[in-house]
């Protein structure tokens, strides 16, 4: 599983922040396309939910879901070998 | 496969909400989307009742059946939607203004009726949605448009009111307790007759800027150090001490059968 963040929905409230038991999240600097400061993630694959959800088979943790009033955080099922992209060279 | 929050209560057309940055309500939305979710209801049975406010845009983002009606008749509408047909699930987002202010009669007599419902009051202390006026809930000192030296009027503890008035289960979190929250709710919608559930909710705008809050992260702060448990506080009234200054009492006020109206047979 991956954490994200949706750039759609988040208003760069940072509750996300004081949540998290490993502070994953971090408030963010940089402005995004709506002229929001989305948090950024810090090594997101220390959550709980990303590394244990499918050994339990249920959701686990889930503190930043919970508390984001926008809902905009949520986990992707992490497609295997996606990190190594094959550049094809001519 | 992603995983969403509750992507079959949530009306993704209209998300992301109106609701402020930082403010609670979208929190303690997700927490009664949980708390429905986990008790297997059906989408058509459910149906979601508010009346004006900040707080009762909630229903407008959820794709059950929903009455949107006028300032403090939420509880009102709701009854006749339980008296007309048993068999519907009836869940009531209000807040602090639309359920003490203005409806505060038709609050204590529906708690006086037990009617089997579920009521969620979102308590952000303030009108947040007209322009930070004061409400029956801003605390003693604070700062509002309509008490800028600062509230002199005792405050309605909603949670022993609705104690009072006969509610089956009372209960107060806030909106960093999401987890007690998600049980409380839960709790409530398992439990026949009235179960009111009074959410404490930051409202930054309104109430945070004008109360040295900086941030909707500083009003949270604040919530969670100074909520304590009802039993503490019990604890502390047995042995005579007095309770700490600006704290409030979150836990289950009151859990009990009393005979309930509109109960499906």
């Amino acid at each position: 599983m991956k954490l994200k963040i949706d750039e759609r929905r988040c208003k760069g409230c940072n509750l996300c922040t004081i949540v998290c038991p490993y502070n994953i999240f971090q408030e963010g600097r940089k402005l995004n396309e709506r002229g929001i400061i989305v948090p950024v993630l810090d090594r997101p694959e220390r959550c709980t939910n990303c590394r244990l959800r499918h050994l339990y088979g249920r959701q686990l943790c889930g503190a930043c879901q919970m508390i984001c009033p926008d809902q905009a955080i949520y986990w992707v099922e992490e497609d295997p070998y996606s990190e190594e992209s094959v550049v094809i060279e001519f | 496969m992603t995983t969403r929050v509750f992507e079959k209560w949530y009306r993704e057309d209209r998300l992301p909400h109106i609701f402020c940055t930082g403010c609670g309500n979208g929190t303690v939305m997700n927490c009664a989307i949980k708390a429905v979710e986990e008790m297997h209801w059906e989408i058509d049975d459910t149906i979601f009742v508010s009346g004006i406010g900040c707080s009762s845009r909630a229903p407008g983002y959820m794709s059950t059946d929903s009455l949107h009606t006028t300032h403090g008749r939420a509880l009102t509408f709701a009854t006749g939607v339980k008296m007309a047909n048993p068999d519907l699930n009836v869940v009531v987002f209000t807040g602090d203004g639309d359920a003490s202010a203005i409806g505060g009669n038709h609050f204590i007599h529906a708690c006086r009726r037990n009617i089997d419902m579920t009521v969620i009051c979102m308590n952000n202390m303030i009108y947040g949605m007209t322009g930070g006026q004061g409400s029956p809930c801003t605390p003693v000192g604070k700062i509002s448009t309509t008490t800028p030296y600062g509230a002199t009027e005792p405050v309605f503890d909603l949670a022993e009111l609705a104690v009072a008035a006969g509610a089956n289960h009372v209960a107060r979190w806030t909106s960093y307790h999401t987890k007690e929250l998600t049980r409380a709710i839960e709790t409530g919608l398992a439990t026949e007759g009235l179960s009111f559930i009074e959410a404490m909710v930051q409202c930054p705008t309104a109430y945070g800027r004008r109360n040295k809050f900086r941030k909707a992260t500083d009003q949270v702060e604040w919530m969670r150090t100074h909520a304590i448990l009802l039993q503490k506080v019990r604890r502390l009234e047995e042995e005579g001490k007095p309770i700490p200054e600006e704290h409030f009492a979150v836990g289950e006020f009151v859990h009990r059968q009393r005979p309930a109206m509109g109960v499906r047979r």
